[in-house]
């Protein structure tokens, strides 16, 4: 072992042969941590529950509706409202800060949709890539639309499950070449099953093809029905909507006072509310609990003071003895370090078992992470170093030959 | 061993400087004991810290085994004081929270490298001392002559050339500090030199001889 390593260790055993001074001394900052921990064990948990929200609900889904309000009671949209084009979905993805994906739809029932001897009336969608994660849906087999493809206007189709069983029964369909009204596609993939939605829409009662190719070949014409998007913030889902609103009143030349010529719908936002005030209050007790770690830092240093005032005879023994001025100072550095970084353990140790109490009483959804304890003990490492230096240069400072006169060692 | 020329320390206090000692020319050499004796205030436990580089002196030489170590640095007169000198105070200076055999393993922490035999020459320090028993107690469950002796033996555990000791017996009853004398007294004649401070004229006696001072000077 090292001349250094040595008086490490035994600064650490002093530590341990001190235990109710040591105790004291790392109080303030364990309380700090506990909070702390138990803070960003339960805002982990929020976050995670309010992610299972988001997901299932798609509460950080917007879309835009051409047509005014009365859209929302009659969401017959093949009526042929020429409000909302390509060039508005480009400049929503470009000009909104919290829009993170973007896919302009067509859509249009009535086509008919057929394969050798079999045929089926469905709705038919023009979509972009994104559309499938926008609407969190999923492929069964094969791909879907590309970049190429849009690029393209190419020929290819993806079947609901409904319109693959009708057409396919053996199954098969993927490479397969169906007549959209007439014209040859290839399918390019089937939908895993989707259900009937909310609104009545048989989900696996549809057929999607590129936006390009719907707008240039199977509907040929280039308004939209829909735009949908994702944000990057359910929470702040009602900002974006209005500044929709804005751009299109704006690009669509709407003068004051005129009713829009879309309807921008919004995920309910009752959870979006929850979650904007668990945030607040979250914000709140890591201000608390930053503020208790500062406290613990400085009632360490204070302890640490009083500690070298009382301690001075021991500093002089041990220079006597063959402790270099620079050994005090690392012993005194090192007893702050190790009492903040015990606080931290024993902090996160209350902390997580906090959580774990909140949890089970039902109060809160904590999530254990290891974020937590790398945060209390990197922040309480910090606070330890600078908590121990002033303290460290006074124990060095102390004059062996005025302090050996001094009655007791601790 | 030591050797002094017109040393002298001042301290300011209260903005009047004192001088604490002035003109100080001595000698000690190897193997001798000699008792530093003054009235309290006259300087002697400043003299003693001066010969264990504890304090630097303002002005004179100070000769140690023939070397000035005036210009050496922090680290080297650690060195020189974990190794070469043994010190023993009057107020014992054992760390409460660890055991004597710990107390005395003390010096061993400072040492530049690692002693595997730390312990068992603890041991037979502690059994020098008369203690071999007495290891594994606390100071507080020893009585004052025997935390004393637990102080020399960590004095002699590094096999120091020079033992200093400011009023070893003042703390202590007559026949306590009788032994400790007396143990004192025998690690003179195993070649080491000892420098002893006392008020006491009867402790002073014990040695070789006696340098007295007062007021600063020797008388």
């Amino acid at each position: 072992m090292s001349r250094g390593w040595r008086i490490a260790r035994h600064t650490a055993v002093m530590l341990a042969a001190n235990r109710p001074r040591t105790f004291l001394m790392m109080l303030g900052l364990a309380a700090g941590v506990a909070v702390l921990s138990t803070v960003m064990i339960v805002a982990a948990g929020t976050r995670r529950r309010v992610n299972e929200l988001v997901n299932k609900h798609g509460l950080d889904m917007v879309m835009v509706r051409a047509g005014g309000d009365v859209q929302v009671f009659a969401p017959t949209a093949d009526r042929g409202v020429e409000a909302l084009f390509d060039a508005d979905a480009r400049a929503i993805a470009g000009e909104i800060p919290n829009v993170r994906m973007v896919s302009p739809v067509q859509n249009q029932r009535g086509i008919s949709a057929v394969f050798e001897d079999r045929s089926h009336t469905t709705r038919a969608f023009g979509v972009a890539p994104p559309w499938i994660e926008i609407r969190r849906w999923g492929v069964a087999e094969g791909e879907f639309i590309s970049d190429a493809d849009m690029e393209g206007m190419a020929r290819v189709a993806l079947l609901g499950a409904a319109v693959a069983r009708r057409l396919f029964p053996e199954g098969g369909a993927v490479g397969r070449t169906i007549r959209l009204n007439g014209d040859p596609y290839t399918v390019k993939g089937v939908f895993i099953e989707m259900g009937v939605d909310a609104g009545g829409d048989d989900w696996d009662d549809r057929v999607i093809v590129p936006l390009t190719t719907s707008a240039r070949r199977l509907f040929g014409r280039p308004h939209l029905e829909q735009i949908v998007m994702l944000v990057s913030d359910p929470g702040r889902v009602p900002e974006t909507a209005a500044r929709i609103r804005e751009l299109l009143r704006v690009r669509h030349q709407i003068g004051a006072g005129d009713p829009d010529d879309f309807f921008v719908r919004e995920p309910a936002d009752v959870e979006g509310t929850a979650l904007e005030t668990s945030s607040a209050l979250t914000s709140l007790l890591f201000g608390v609990s930053a503020v208790a770690l500062v406290a613990g830092g400085l009632v360490i240093m204070n302890l640490m003071l009083v500690a070298v005032a009382q301690r001075a005879p021991e500093i002089a023994l041990r220079r006597a003895i063959g402790a270099r001025v620079s050994d005090i100072k690392r012993q005194f550095l090192l007893e702050a370090l190790l009492v903040a970084l015990a606080g931290a353990l024993a902090g996160a140790l209350a902390g997580a078992a906090a959580a774990l109490l909140l949890t089970t009483m039902g109060l809160a959804e904590g999530v254990l992470t290891w974020v937590s304890f790398a945060v209390a003990i990197l922040s309480c490492g910090v606070i330890g170093l600078l908590a121990g230096i002033y303290p460290a240069r006074k124990a060095a400072a102390v004059e062996p030959a005025v302090a050996l006169g001094e009655r007791r060692l601790a | 061993m030591i050797e002094t020329e017109r040393l002298a320390k001042s301290y300011r206090k209260n903005n009047i400087l004192i001088h604490v000692l002035t003109d100080i020319t001595f000698e000690v050499s190897r193997g001798e004991f000699i008792a530093i004796m003054g009235p309290s205030g006259s300087g002697k436990s400043t003299l003693l810290h001066l010969l264990g580089f504890l304090d630097r002196p303002d002005a004179g030489t100070y000769r140690f085994e023939g070397k000035d170590l005036s210009s050496a640095d922090d680290n080297a007169l650690a060195a020189v004081r974990n190794s070469r000198i043994g010190f023993v105070f009057q107020q014992f200076h054992l760390l409460d929270r660890i055991s004597a055999l710990d107390n005395v393993m003390l010096p061993l922490l400072y040492l530049e490298a690692d002693d595997p035999e730390g312990e068992a020459r603890a041991a037979r320090a502690l059994q020098a001392v008369g203690l071999a028993d007495r290891g594994s107690h606390f100071p507080a469950e020893l009585s004052g002559g025997e935390q004393q002796r637990v102080a020399i033996a960590r004095a002699l555990i590094n096999d120091p050339v020079l033992i200093l000791a400011d009023e070893p017996t003042g703390n202590l009853d007559d026949k306590s500090g009788a032994d400790v004398l007396e143990r004192l007294g025998r690690f003179r004649d195993s070649g080491r030199t000892i420098v002893l401070v006392t008020h006491d004229r009867k402790v002073a006696e014990r040695a070789d001889r006696i340098l007295v001072l007062d007021s600063g000077r020797i008388t």
